[in-house]
C-alpha cells in the first residue's frame, strides 16, 4: 500500500511542470511565427487598409466632419445642440481640446501609421516573390502618407513615427510640419515608382491604392507647399496617363453603379454586408456616413450635415441652377431615394431645409442582415478625376499656364453642363476672376466631399469666409491636439497656440 | 493515592474485557424536553446509536468504563462515563458558545478558539433563516467586511461579493471553493444544500490559496450525511409573491405639455399645435405602472440524509422558479438541482467519498444596467401623452421620444433572450490513514458546464396600420434575426494532500499539510447569427431557418485555456491551547504568467494568545479573549490568458474587388509583455475576539491594511504608438484598511430565547499608483451627458465621481455676465458652474472629485425569538455614506419625460436654484456630468422578516413526523433612503464603474409562505 502512495506522490511530483503550464493563444498567431507567406504580407498591409475604415473611435470623426461642417458648407445637424455638443463648439471654433472626436482622429491615423510601419519593418526580409513584395511596400507607403497628410493637415506639427516604437520610444515630441511634408513627399515619390496603375491591377484588387492615387496625393501635398511646378508636372502625368476620364453624368458619380469608377483616383472601400457592429474601431467594412447624413423621422437617419443656405445659394450665383446642386442637397419636394418624399414633417422632430444627397443609400441599399447603423456601403470618395483637374488648373494659374489652367477648369465645367448649353459657359476669364472661378468651382464639384474647410485654410480664405462663424487666422488654421495626448506623454506634446 | 485509582482502573478494565457487550439506555433531553436524533457514540469505538421520537436510546458498549459522547447540534456535546451504570439519562446544556465549533478552513478544519487569522463563519442556520435564491444572498450582511451587492433585482442576475472593499481595479471577485472545489462562479448552488460558508478574509488565512487568494477566498460547505444516523426525509417549499416596492412620481400628460410648450418658447419656437389645452391631455399614461406587476415565485426542496457506522449520504433535488416584476415570464428564472455526497469507510484505514451536484439553469432576460435599451429607462423616459395601445389594441408609439426610447411595454413583448446552462461539479477522493498521524487524501474533481444564449429578433412595425409614417425607427424591425451562443467550459483539477497531525505532549499540538494542486481551465466558444426567417416564432429560432442564402450566416468559434501547477505547506502549532502560530507557503506556476515569471511565491503568518486560559487570568465575565495578528501575501491570477504575448489578430480586413470580398488583415493589436506577473497584495491583519458570560455575549474586530501592488493595468500609451490596445503592465498600487466589529448577544427571558447580533464594517480605498505620469482613468460613460462620470485617480477612491460643481441658477442676465463665461448662449435660468481654477472660462479644467461610489461603512443586524412553538426573525441590511449618480433621465433627447421635481424649474428670476430652465436646447449644457446628479445613496433596508410556527413535539409524535413547521417571511418590506430612484440598492458594471444608475431594475417586495417537513 505504502508503496502504491509513494508512486502517486512521486507522479504528482514529476508532472511536466513547464510542458504542462505552456499554453499559447488557440486564436490568432505569435508574432514571431507570422509573416512568412505572401498571404501573411497581403495580410499585414491590408489591416493598415483598416485603419482607413476607422471613423468611429469611439466618437464619429468623418472626413466631413472636418472639410464640410467646419466650413460655410454645412452646419451640424443632429437632435438638437446636444446631440455630439462637441461638434457645435468646433464648428463654432470654441475648439474644445479634449473631445472624443479629436482623440479619435488622432489614434486612427496613427493605429494606420503603425500598421503600415509594421508592414514596412517586417515584409522587407519575407521570402516572397519580389515584384509582389515591392507593390505591397509600396501601398504601405501610400497609406502612411494619407494617414500623415490627414494629421499634418487637421493638427499641424504631430509627432513623427517612421517605424514600430519600443517601449523606450513612446514619449515623442511633435515634429515640425516641414518634416512630417518631407515624409509625405518621401513615401509618395518611393510609391509612385512601384504601385500598379488602375489598369494594370486584376479586378480582383479592386480598391487597392494604385500609382494615380499616389500622384494625385502628392498634388494635393504639393498645392499645400505651394511647390506650383511639380504639382502642374505631376498632375499632368495622371492626365496623360489616360487612366482616368470624368463621366458623362455627375450624377453617376455617387451611385453604387459609380464606385470605383473611371473619375475615381483614391476611394475608401464600404461594404453594406460585414454584419459589423457599433464599437470602437472595430472590424467594420460598412460606413456611419449613410445613416449620419440622412435625415431623421422616417428617413431613419440622424440629420447630420446640414447644407447651409450660403452654400445652397451658392450653385445660383451664376444667375442660373447649377444642375449639380440637386445631386448634392436635398430640397424640399425631393423624393428621398426609395425612403419618400421629403417634407418638413416627415423628418421627425428636429426638421431642417436641405439634407445632404452625395452620401445617400436607398433603402434598398442598406445592410441585408445586422444593424444597418453601422453598416452603410456607400464608398468615400477621396479623390476624384475632377479634384485633379481643378488641383492642375489651380497650378498652372500659379505657373501662369492660364491656358492651362482654363482647360482643365472648362472640362470640369462642360461634365456638369451635359446637354443643356444654355448653362455653365466655358470660363475665358484670367488673373484674379480665374482663380476665384477655380476655387468657386471646386466648393460646386467637390460640395460636401469634405473638401471646402482644407481649401479655405489652404488658400488662406479662410478668415475672410468663415471669420464670421468665429475663425481667427493662425488659431483655427488647424484643431487641437487632445488633450490626452499632452497628457499621457507629460506635456512633451505641446498645444497648438491659441487653444 | 495514584497507585489506588490505578489499581482500580486496573480491574475496572479486567471487569470490562469479562462483561463484554454491555447494553446502556436511557433518555436524552435538553433543557426537559426530550431530543430526537441526539446522537450517542462511544468514545474510540466504532459504534453509535441515535435518540428516537422520545429521546430514548440504547448503546452496546464493550467496557463499563466506557465514555459515551452525547452530541445534538445546538448543545453542548457532553463525555459521560458510563462507571458501571446500565441507565444513564443525560439533560444536555445549550451551547452559547461557538468556540468549540469546527470550522473549514482551507484544506482542513481547526476548533474556531484556536483560529489565528480572520475568518466570517456563515452557519446553515442563518442560510436557512432568510430564504435565499442565491447563496450570495446568504452571506449578505452576515459577515462583516463582506459586501454583497446585488447587480439587479432581476431574477437570477448575478451578486458582487467584495470581501474587504475593492482591492484592484480588476477583476476583484473572491475566490469560491465548494468542498475543496475551485469554482467559477456560484450561481449553479441551491442554498438549501449548504451547510456553512467560511470566508478567509486575511491574507494569512488565505495564503493557502497563493495566487488567487488576493481577493478573499469563500469557503463553501455542502451538506452531507452524519454517520450512525437514522433516514430521514424532508421536504421544504415555498410560494411567494412579489411586487415593486416603489415607484417614481414622474410628469402627467398635462404638466408633461406644459413643459413642452415652455421648452419651445424657451428655444425660440413654436408650441406643438395638440399641446394648446394640456389640461384636457388629462394625466395620461403611467408608464412604470405600464411595465411593473405582480410576479410569483416557489421552491419546492427534497432532501434525504443517512449514514451507518461505516458510510453516511445525502440526496438532495431542487425546483426553484422566479418571475420578474418587470416583464414577468421575459425576465423568468428557473433552476433545477439534484446533488448527492456520500462517504464510505472500505478499509479502517481507507475511506472514499463523493461530492456531485448537477444543475439545469433558465434564465430569460430583458436589458439590464444601460440608459438605451432596458424598459426602466423607457418607462421613466417615454413621454405620458402616448398611451400604451391604440384604441385597436395594437401598441402604440411616440410621437415625441426619440431613437431609444420606445413604447417599453411593445418592446419587452419583442424580446426573446434566453440563456441556459447544464453544470455538473463534481469531485470523488480517497483518503488514507497511513500512519496514526498521517494522513493522505487524493481528490479528483470536475466542473464542467455546457451552455447557450438564444436571442431572437421578432419581426414587428408598430406603424403598419397607420396613415403617419413617423413611427420611431426603434418601434420597427423589419427583419427578423436569430443569434445563438454555445459555451463549454471544461475544468479539471487534481489535488494531493498529506496531514500529519501529532500530540507531542498534553501542552503541544502540531499538524502538518502538504500538498499538490494540479488545474486545467478551458473555454470553448462557438456561435453565430442569421436574418430572415420565415417564421416569426421564437420556438422557430435556429440559424438554419432562413430564407437568405446560407453565405449570409455569420458565425465565430475559439478557444482559450490556463493552466496551473502548486505546492504548498502549512504549520499549525498549538501551545497549552493558549499560543497558536500557524506559517504558510505556497508557489504556484501558472500559464498565465509571463515567460520570465512563471512561478510565484507567497509566505503567510499568524499568531494568537487567547489570555483568558491563563492561571492569572481572573476577569470572571469575559471568559474568552483572544488577540491575533497576521501577515499574509496573496496574489490575484485573473489577468486573462495571454498577456504576455504578442499575438496577430486576424480579422483587421478591408474589401477589395467588384463584389467588395472581404479579405483578411492581420496585425498584433497590442503589445505583450514577457514579464506579466500576478498582482500581489500584502496585507497585515490585527483581530480581537471575546466571549463574555460563557458566550452570551460575544464580539470580534479586526482590523487591516491590505496593499495590492503589480496591479495589473493596461496603463494609456501616447496614442501616437498606434497600437489598438496598450500592453498590459504590472503598474498600480491600491490601498485598502479598514475595521471590522460584530457583537453577538444571546440569552432566555422568560421563555423567549434571543438573539440578537450585528456587524459593521468600515472600509477606506486609495489609490497609490497609477504608472509613471499617472494618468487618471476615465470611465462609465453616461449617453445624457455624453460623457464619463468615473475617475479612478490617484489619492481618491476607485471609480469616483468627477465633474463639474454647480453654483445655483442664474436668476439675470447680469449674473450671466458677471459669471465666468460658459458659453455663448449662456442665459437666466441655466445652472451656474463653479469656476474652479478662477480662469474665468468654464471649461474641463473646472472639473473636479464630486462623489464617491464606495460607502463608509456597511452593516447587517439581525434579531431572532424563539418562544414555545413559534419563531422570529429580523434581519436589516445598511450602507451608508455611499453617492449614487443618477443616469436615469435621457437629457440627451428633447422630448423625453422627467422627474416630477421638473416642476420646479425656473420660470423667471427666483423662482429656483436648482432645476434650470427648459428648453428644447441645451447651449449651456445643463445636463454636463455635474453635482446636480450625485445623490446620497446611503440606505437602510429590513431585507427580511420571518415568523414560523412549529407543531408541537406531542401532535407531530403521534403523526409519525419529526418536525412540521410553517412561516411566513417577507423580504425587502421597508427601506430607509433619500436616494430619488427605484432603488439605492444597486451594482457594478465592471470594476471601474461604481454606482452609477442607468436605470437599474429594482429589487421586488415579496412575501412567502412556506413549509418544512421532516420524517
Amino acid at each position: 500500500m505504502k508503496k502504491s502512495l509513494l508512486i502517486i506522490l512521486t507522479a504528482c511530483c514529476l508532472f511536466s511542470c513547464e510542458g504542462f503550464l505552456e499554453r499559447s493563444p488557440i486564436i490568432g498567431i505569435t508574432q514571431d511565427n507570422f509573416y512568412q507567406t505572401e498571404d501573411d504580407a497581403i495580410a499585414a498591409v491590408n489591416s493598415a487598409y483598416a485603419a482607413l475604415q476607422f471613423e468611429l473611435s469611439p466618437a464619429g470623426h468623418f472626413r466631413w466632419f472636418w472639410g464640410d461642417i467646419m466650413s460655410d458648407d454645412s452646419e451640424k445637424g443632429g437632435s438638437g445642440d446636444n446631440d455630439v455638443f462637441e461638434l457645435l463648439l468646433l464648428e463654432t471654433f470654441q475648439g474644445p481640446v479634449n473631445t472624443d472626436m479629436l482623440e479619435g482622429e488622432w489614434s486612427a491615423n496613427y493605429e494606420g501609421i503603425y500598421r503600415a510601419n509594421t508592414v514596412l519593418t517586417y515584409i522587407p526580409d519575407m521570402d516572397i516573390d519580389e515584384t509582389k513584395k515591392a507593390q505591397i511596400l509600396g501601398e504601405a507607403k501610400f497609406l502612411r502618407a494619407y494617414f500623415y497628410y490627414n494629421l499634418v493637415t487637421v493638427f499641424g506639427d504631430v509627432p513623427l513615427v517612421d517605424h514600430i516604437l519600443s517601449a523606450s520610444e513612446f514619449n515623442q515630441a511633435r515634429a515640425p510640419k516641414s518634416e512630417i511634408w518631407a515624409l509625405i513627399q518621401q513615401d509618395l515619390n518611393e510609391a509612385i515608382t512601384v504601385l500598379p496603375k488602375k489598369s494594370e491591377y486584376p479586378l480582383s484588387d479592386l480598391g487597392r491604392v494604385t500609382k494615380g492615387a499616389a500622384q494625385a496625393l502628392l498634388v494635393k501635398s504639393y498645392l499645400w507647399l505651394e511647390k506650383w511646378s511639380e504639382a502642374q508636372s505631376v498632375a499632368e502625368e495622371i492626365i496623360n496617363s489616360n487612366e482616368y476620364y470624368l463621366v458623362p453624368n455627375y450624377a453617376d458619380i455617387f451611385t453604387t453603379g459609380g464606385e470605383n469608377g473611371p473619375g475615381s483616383v483614391f476611394e475608401i472601400q464600404y461594404m453594406n454586408a460585414s454584419g459589423g457592429n457599433w464599437g470602437r474601431n472595430n472590424a467594420n467594412e460598412g460606413t456611419f456616413t449613410n445613416i449620419f447624413q440622412r435625415a431623421r423621422g422616417q428617413f431613419e437617419g440622424f440629420g447630420f450635415n446640414i447644407p447651409t443656405q450660403d452654400f445652397v445659394d451658392e450653385f445660383s450665383a451664376e444667375g442660373f441652377e447649377d444642375p449639380r446642386l440637386a445631386i448634392t442637397v436635398f430640397r424640399e419636394g425631393d423624393a428621398m431615394g426609395d425612403r419618400g418624399v421629403f417634407t418638413k414633417e416627415a423628418t421627425g422632430d428636429f426638421p431642417h431645409k436641405y439634407y445632404p444627397r452625395k452620401y445617400f443609400n436607398n433603402k434598398a441599399e442598406e445592410a441585408p442582415f445586422g444593424d444597418p447603423a453601422p453598416n452603410g456601403g456607400t464608398n468615400d470618395r477621396v479623390i476624384r478625376y475632377a479634384d485633379v483637374l481643378l488641383m492642375h488648373a489651380e497650378a498652372a494659374y500659379h505657373n501662369g499656364n492660364e491656358g492651362a489652367a482654363r482647360s482643365s477648369l472648362n472640362a470640369v465645367r462642360e461634365r456638369a453642363r451635359g446637354s443643356n448649353s444654355t448653362i455653365l459657359p466655358a470660363i475665358q476669364s484670367s488673373g484674379q476672376a480665374l482663380l476665384d472661378a477655380i476655387y468657386r468651382e471646386r466648393r460646386i464639384e467637390l460640395g460636401l466631399e469634405g473638401h471646402r474647410f482644407f481649401d479655405l485654410v489652404r488658400t488662406g480664405r479662410a478668415a475672410s469666409e468663415l471669420g464670421g462663424l468665429g475663425y481667427t487666422d493662425g488659431v483655427h488654421n488647424v484643431f487641437p491636439i487632445p488633450q490626452s495626448q499632452i497628457q499621457a506623454t507629460n506635456g512633451l506634446i505641446t498645444q497648438n497656440p491659441g487653444y | 493515592m495514584k497507585k489506588i485509582i490505578g489499581i482500580v482502573l486496573f480491574f475496572t478494565f479486567l471487569s470490562a474485557t469479562a462483561f463484554a457487550q454491555i447494553t446502556i439506555r436511557g433518555i436524552i433531553t435538553g433543557d426537559g424536553e426530550p431530543l430526537i436524533g441526539a446522537t450517542i457514540s462511544v468514545k474510540d469505538e466504532n459504534r453509535g446509536a441515535l435518540t428516537d421520537i422520545d429521546g430514548s436510546y440504547s448503546i452496546q458498549v464493550n467496557a463499563e468504563d466506557a465514555i459515551l459522547v452525547v452530541s445534538y447540534v445546538g448543545f453542548k456535546t457532553q463525555e459521560v462515563p458510563v462507571n458501571g451504570r446500565t441507565t444513564i439519562d443525560i439533560d444536555m446544556s445549550e451551547n452559547t458558545s461557538v468556540l468549540d465549533e469546527v470550522v473549514v478552513v482551507g484544506y482542513g478544519t481547526q476548533k474556531r478558539s484556536n483560529i489565528s487569522g480572520s475568518v466570517g463563519v456563515v452557519t446553515a442556520e442563518e442560510i436557512t433563516e432568510t430564504p435565499v435564491l442565491r447563496v450570495e444572498q446568504a452571506l449578505q450582511g452576515r459577515s462583516a467586511g463582506v459586501q454583497v451587492t446585488q447587480n439587479s433585482g432581476s431574477p437570477g442576475s448575478g451578486l458582487t461579493v467584495r470581501i474587504r472593499g475593492i482591492g484592484t481595479i480588476n477583476d476583484s471577485d473572491p475566490l469560491y471553493i465548494v468542498d475543496g472545489v475551485p469554482v467559477g462562479g456560484i450561481d449553479y448552488l441551491n442554498p438549501n444544500d449548504i451547510e456553512s460558508i467560511n470566508v478567509l478574509k486575511d491574507a494569512a488565512s488565505a495564503a493557502i490559496y497563493g495566487a488567487r487568494g488576493a481577493n478573499g477566498v469563500v469557503l463553501i460547505t455542502t451538506k452531507g450525511g452524519q454517520r450512525n444516523q437514522e433516514g430521514k426525509i424532508s421536504y421544504e417549499s415555498y410560494y411567494g409573491m412579489q411586487s415593486p416596492w416603489k415607484t417614481l412620481n414622474l410628469l402627467n400628460a398635462t404638466q408633461y405639455a406644459i413643459l413642452s410648450n415652455e421648452a419651445h418658447i424657451n428655444a425660440g419656437q413654436v408650441p406643438l399645435p395638440e399641446f394648446a389645452n394640456p389640461q384636457g391631455l388629462g394625466e395620461g399614461t403611467d408608464w412604470l405602472d405600464a411595465i411593473f406587476q405582480n410576479a410569483p415565485m416557489t421552491s419546492h426542496q427534497l432532501g434525504i440524509t443517512g449514514g451507518n457506522a461505516s458510510s453516511a449520504y445525502a440526496l438532495s433535488a431542487n425546483y426553484f422558479e422566479q418571475d420578474g416584476i418587470v416583464g414577468g415570464e421575459k425576465s423568468g428564472f428557473d433552476r433545477v438541482t439534484v446533488r448527492f455526497n456520500a462517504n464510505t469507510d472500505i478499509k479502517p484505514w481507507l475511506k472514499i467519498g463523493n461530492n456531485i451536484s448537477f444543475t439545469n439553469l433558465q434564465r430569460q432576460f430583458l436589458p439590464e444596467n444601460n440608459e438605451f435599451t432596458t424598459p426602466l429607462v423607457r418607462a421613466l423616459n417615454m413621454d405620458p401623452v402616448t398611451p400604451v395601445r391604440k384604441a385597436d389594441g395594437t401598441f402604440a408609439y411616440s410621437r415625441y421620444a426619440d431613437t431609444d426610447i420606445v413604447n417599453p411595454v411593445n418592446a419587452i413583448e419583442q424580446t426573446h433572450d434566453k440563456w441556459t446552462s447544464n453544470r455538473l461539479v463534481g469531485s470523488v477522493y480517497g483518503e488514507a490513514k497511513i500512519l496514526e498521524n498521517l494522513t493522505f487524501k487524493s481528490t479528483y474533481s470536475v466542473d464542467v458546464t455546457y451552455a447557450e444564449q438564444n436571442t431572437f429578433i421578432p419581426k414587428y412595425d408598430l406603424s403598419i396600420d397607420t396613415a403617419l409614417a413617423d413611427a420611431p425607427s426603434g418601434e420597427r424591425s423589419l427583419i427578423n434575426t436569430v443569434v445563438l451562443g454555445n459555451n463549454r467550459w471544461t475544468n479539471w483539477q487534481w489535488e494531493n494532500l498529506l496531514t500529519y497531525n501529532k500530540i507531542i505532549n498534553e501542552n503541544q499540538n502540531l499538524t502538518v499539510n502538504l500538498g499538490t494542486t494540479v488545474l486545467s481551465n478551458r473555454h470553448d466558444f462557438s456561435g453565430g447569427a442569421n436574418t430572415n426567417l420565415p417564421s416569426n416564432d421564437p420556438a422557430d429560432a435556429y440559424i438554419s431557418n432562413t430564407i437568405d442564402p446560407i453565405t449570409s450566416m455569420s458565425a465565430y468559434s475559439g478557444a482559450n485555456e490556463s493552466s496551473m501547477i502548486s505546492a504548498f505547506a502549512r504549520v499549525n502549532y498549538e501551545y497549552a491551547d493558549k499560543y497558536l502560530a500557524s506559517a504558510t507557503f505556497r508557489a504556484d506556476g501558472s500559464s498565465r504568467f509571463g515567460a520570465n515569471k512563471r512561478f510565484g511565491y507567497f509566505p503567510s503568518f499568524s499568531f494568537a494568545w487567547i489570555p483568558s486560559r491563563e492561571s492569572f487570568w481572573n476577569i470572571e465575565e469575559m471568559s474568552f479573549l483572544k488577540v491575533r495578528a497576521s501577515w499574509g501575501q496573496n496574489g490575484n491570477d485573473r489577468i486573462g490568458n495571454y498577456g504576455y504575448t504578442t499575438v496577430v489578430s486576424n480579422g483587421q480586413n478591408y474589401t477589395f474587388g467588384p463584389l467588395e470580398t472581404i479579405t483578411n488583415g492581420a496585425i498584433a493589436l497590442a503589445p505583450g509583455n514577457e514579464d506579466l506577473q500576478w498582482e500581489t497584495s500584502t496585507q497585515t491583519n490585527f483581530g480581537v475576539d471575546a466571549e463574555f458570560w460563557d458566550g452570551i455575549l460575544s464580539f470580534t474586530s479586526d482590523y487591516y491594511i491590505k496593499n495590492t501592488s503589480d496591479m495589473l493595468y493596461a496603463a494609456p500609451i501616447p496614442l501616437h504608438v498606434g497600437a489598438t490596445f496598450p500592453p498590459i503592465q504590472n503598474i498600480g498600487e491600491v490601498q485598502n484598511s479598514g475595521l471590522e466589529f460584530s457583537l453577538n448577544h444571546q440569552n432566555k427571558f422568560k421563555g423567549i430565547k434571543y438573539t440578537v447580533g450585528g456587524n459593521i464594517a468600515f472600509v477606506d480605498t486609495e489609490v497609490l499608483f497609477l504608472g509613471e505620469g499617472g494618468e487618471p482613468i476615465s470611465t462609465g460613460r453616461v449617453q445624457s451627458a455624453n460623457a464619463n462620470v468615473s475617475r479612478t485617480e490617484v489619492g481618491f477612491p476607485i471609480a469616483s465621481f468627477y465633474g463639474y460643481v454647480t453654483d445655483g441658477i442664474f436668476q439675470s442676465a447680469e449674473e450671466v455676465a458677471a459669471h465666468a463665461f460658459q458659453s455663448e448662449q449662456t442665459q437666466a435660468g441655466d445652472i451656474r458652474f463653479k469656476d474652479l481654477n478662477g480662469d474665468g472660462l468654464i471649461n474641463e479644467e473646472d472639473q473636479t472629485i464630486i462623489g464617491n461610489p464606495t460607502p463608509d461603512f456597511t452593516y447587517g443586524a439581525n434579531l431572532s425569538l424563539e418562544y414555545r412553538d413559534f419563531d422570529f426573525s429580523l434581519f436589516i441590511l445598511g450602507s451608508q455614506g455611499n453617492d449614487i449618480y443618477n443616469a436615469t433621465v435621457r437629457y440627451d433627447f428633447t422630448y423625453v419625460n422627467r422627474p416630477i421635481s421638473a416642476l420646479n424649474r425656473w420660470t423667471g428670476p427666483g423662482t429656483s436654484d436648482i432645476e434650470p430652465r427648459v428648453s428644447l436646447t441645451d447651449p449651456n449644457q445643463n445636463a454636463r456630468v455635474s453635482d446636480r446628479f450625485v445623490e446620497d445613496g446611503s440606505f437602510m433596508r429590513i431585507k427580511n422578516v420571518q415568523l414560523g410556527y412549529t407543531l408541537p413535539q406531542t401532535i407531530s409524535e403521534r403523526l409519525n413526523i419529526d418536525k412540521f413547521r410553517v412561516y411566513i417571511s417577507g423580504n425587502n418590506l421597508f427601506t430607509i433612503t433619500n436616494y430619488s430612484g427605484l432603488d439605492p440598492e444597486i451594482g457594478s458594471r465592471g470594476a471601474l464603474e461604481l454606482g452609477i444608475d442607468r436605470g437599474f431594475y429594482p429589487q421586488a417586495r415579496s412575501i412567502l409562505g412556506g413549509v418544512s417537513l421532516t420524517f
